[in-house]
């Protein structure tokens, strides 16, 4: 066979080949979106991703979306682009909530002994399907960081509040009031974490008394606006293709 | 010749890959947390750990004990740390291998950070429950916003037991009596897999279809507009609707099913109340100190007055925990650890009872391997060469005085 030859001798066998490529190129995806989108979250949302008692309803609410929707705008921007598939969000959060799942349950509970109802991850899969489904619909950048963007941010909260909020159930203990998410943190001693480095219930909010949730969110919703389009063309420079003239080469 | 080079090329290369294969096999217990490798002014010119006391060597899963004692807040604090404004009274161990019950300074709960004083001393209790056997080396540590974690003396304890029985009951405000190890994970775990499962059905409606060669020649085509269908937007946006749906009613039942919510509890401690130390009557200069390196041993020429009506004599010199005593004035009973205790590593040129208003200049010298140990030697290599600590002085009745000593530390390598 020479190198002008087809590899394929046949519709069915090109159909074949082709998804093959598909699942080969999704599995890559998902592994590599998987190893890189954890690191960047572990090191830009860190511990207010790994432990109940930093998840606030001020700080956690305004960085968690602000720093994870990062790589799903990038891999929306290649996704849709390229392939006018829209399933770049889900893809990248369903690959990162199963790296932190591992990590958390192997190493945080497996290794360190750590409960996994104190260092479970957050819950990033609702914004995601919305902000798939806005790019679909609209077909547009600007809509999608607009209103998907937006729309991530204002989910974050109440889409974790059902698995958070039993740990903000009070508790009086030895003469103080905290929650049993702050009771989990005093508890399961972190040599290396200490409660100072806690930034939690820190801010100048304090005009909104205790509705503070809902304005960080949409606070985090107008940042991850501005996040959501700087990643978008992280993602189209990242997937463009570039030809070099071969008298060069 | 060349045979034999062959073979002996061959065999290298075997124990070569014998030697890798063991290595990885060969996984040591780590049973230290780095408390030798900070630097030794941090230990030696920040928190003094004193009057310690471990309850209990052994403790079974479920058992409680407790770890007391008082720490001195040194008044010369090194300038390359931050200020203990902001700290945390921590306990070193492996992971949460005990859980920390409860902690106090000064009789207050200090489940928070605190502000501490310089030049004050402060009463702890560290109350901890066993949780995981096996052998854990126990310290006392503070932690210092901008400082970083001063960790204190370490003794072993061995917890016994299975940490399947153990229960960390807890009563909520609301009436609720609940096992903290265990609360909430079946909700967890539920909502997890819920929204997982969801995402994954969404990515299956799509990845069903053929993806990346067809879709690309397409789009390349200017065809991009034919592969998004009517029926795919209407199931898009029954997706969208439903998460969105999905999300505000389990926040409404949320709500409905736990109506006592609080926000996390934050914020300084500040006020711990220090113990009121009895003024010491002994006055004490250095006139210098050196650390001779190859003898392990530190000396230091004092200038001791007592000022005070009863005649006494230096028991004790304590530094970054390693308690060096004059077995003739002191001997521990208190089991501290022994790798921290030198019972012999104080000699004194002159330690017969300083009468009152008498003045004496001594040579002292703390002598012990621990100083190569617990690298205190190291601290020639640091960026502020003083060294500082604690000097026990007793009467005849066993009544103690404590005075602080800080002054700068001239090495000796011959």
């Amino acid at each position: 066979m020479s190198a002008s030859q087809s590899a394929v001798r046949s519709r069915a066998e090109a159909v074949q080949v082709s998804r093959t490529f598909d699942w080969m190129i999704l599995f890559t995806v998902f592994t590599a979106v998987l190893g890189g989108y954890h690191i960047h979250y572990m090191l830009t949302g860190g511990d207010w991703d790994f432990w109940t008692d930093w998840k606030d309803r001020r700080l956690w609410v305004t960085v968690a979306p602000i720093v994870s929707i990062t790589f799903p705008a990038a891999v929306q921007a290649c996704l849709w682009y390229r392939y006018r598939l829209p399933f770049g969000a889900v893809v990248s959060v369903l690959a990162l909530m199963l790296g932190e799942w591992i990590n958390r349950y192997l190493n945080f509970w497996g290794w360190t002994y750590f409960p996994v109802n104190f260092c479970f991850p957050s819950n990033l899969i609702p914004g995601a399907i919305v902000l798939d489904v806005v790019l679909m619909l609209s077909s547009s950048l600007t809509a999608t960081a607009v209103i998907g963007g937006l729309a991530y941010g204002l989910l974050f909260y109440p889409g974790n509040w059902p698995i958070i909020a039993p740990l903000h159930v009070p508790v009086e203990y030895n003469g103080m009031m905290m929650t049993l998410a702050d009771l989990q943190g005093y508890h399961y001693v972190r040599t290396g974490t200490p409660e100072y480095i806690r930034m939690v219930e820190k801010g100048t909010l304090r005009t909104f008394g205790k509705d503070v949730a809902p304005v960080s969110a949409f606070f985090s919703g107008f940042v991850s606006i501005i996040i959501y389009f700087l990643w978008h063309f992280f993602g189209r420079w990242f997937s463009k293709t570039d030809f070099v003239d071969s008298s060069n080469v | 010749m060349k045979i034999i080079k062959d073979k002996v090329a061959k065999l290298s290369f075997v124990a070569l890959l014998m030697s890798l294969t063991a290595a990885m096999f060969y996984t040591p217990t780590a049973s230290a947390h780095g408390e030798k490798s900070q630097a030794a002014f941090m230990r030696m010119r920040t928190i003094h750990w004193f009057d310690l006391n471990w309850s209990k060597d052994t403790v079974a899963v479920n058992d409680t004990m407790t770890i007391s004692g008082k720490f001195h807040v040194f008044a010369g604090w090194p300038e390359t740390v931050d200020k203990p404004e902001v700290s945390f009274l921590n306990i070193g161990i492996p992971g949460p291998v005990f859980i920390r019950a409860g902690s106090w300074i000064g009789g207050q709960l200090v489940p928070r950070s605190v502000s501490l004083e310089l030049g004050e001393t402060y009463e702890f209790k560290v109350l901890l429950k066993a949780r995981r056997p096996g052998d854990w080396h126990v310290h006392t540590m503070m932690n210092v916003q901008g400082g970083g974690p001063i960790i204190g003396p370490g003794k072993w304890v061995t917890v016994t037991g299975s940490m399947g029985s153990f229960v960390n009951n807890i009563t909520t405000l609301t009436g609720e009596t609940i096992n903290l190890e265990t609360y909430n994970l079946s909700n967890i775990y539920f909502w997890h897999a819920f929204w997982y499962a969801l995402g994954l059905a969404w990515l299956a409606f799509w990845v069903k279809r053929p993806l990346f060669v067809p879709r690309h020649i397409a789009v390349s085509s200017g065809k991009a507009d034919t592969l998004i269908s009517a029926a795919d937007k209407k199931v898009a946006l029954g997706f969208a609707v439903a998460t969105i749906a999905i999300v505000a009613g389990s926040m409404g039942t949320t709500n409905e099913k736990f109506p006592v919510t609080t926000p996390l509890q934050a914020g300084l401690l500040r006020g711990m109340q220090p113990i009121q130390m009895p003024e010491s009557t002994v006055s004490v200069k250095v006139d210098d100190a050196s650390y001779r390196v190859p003898g392990r041993a530190m000396q230091m020429t004092l200038t001791v007055t007592n000022n005070g009506d009863s005649a006494v004599r230096l028991g004790e010199f304590n530094t970054a925990g390693v308690r060096f005593l004059d077995p003739a004035v002191l001997q521990d009973e208190t089991a501290y650890p022994d790798d921290l205790l030198a019972e012999e590593g104080l000699t004194v040129s002159d330690n017969s009872p300083l009468a009152p208003g008498e003045t004496r200049t001594v040579e002292i010298t703390a002598s012990d391997a621990a100083w190569e140990v617990y690298r205190l030697a190291d601290l020639i290599y640091d960026p502020d060469s003083r060294f500082a600590g604690l000097l026990f002085f007793f009467d005849a009745e066993g009544n103690r005085q404590m005075v602080m000593i800080d002054a700068p530390l001239i090495p000796s390598f011959i």
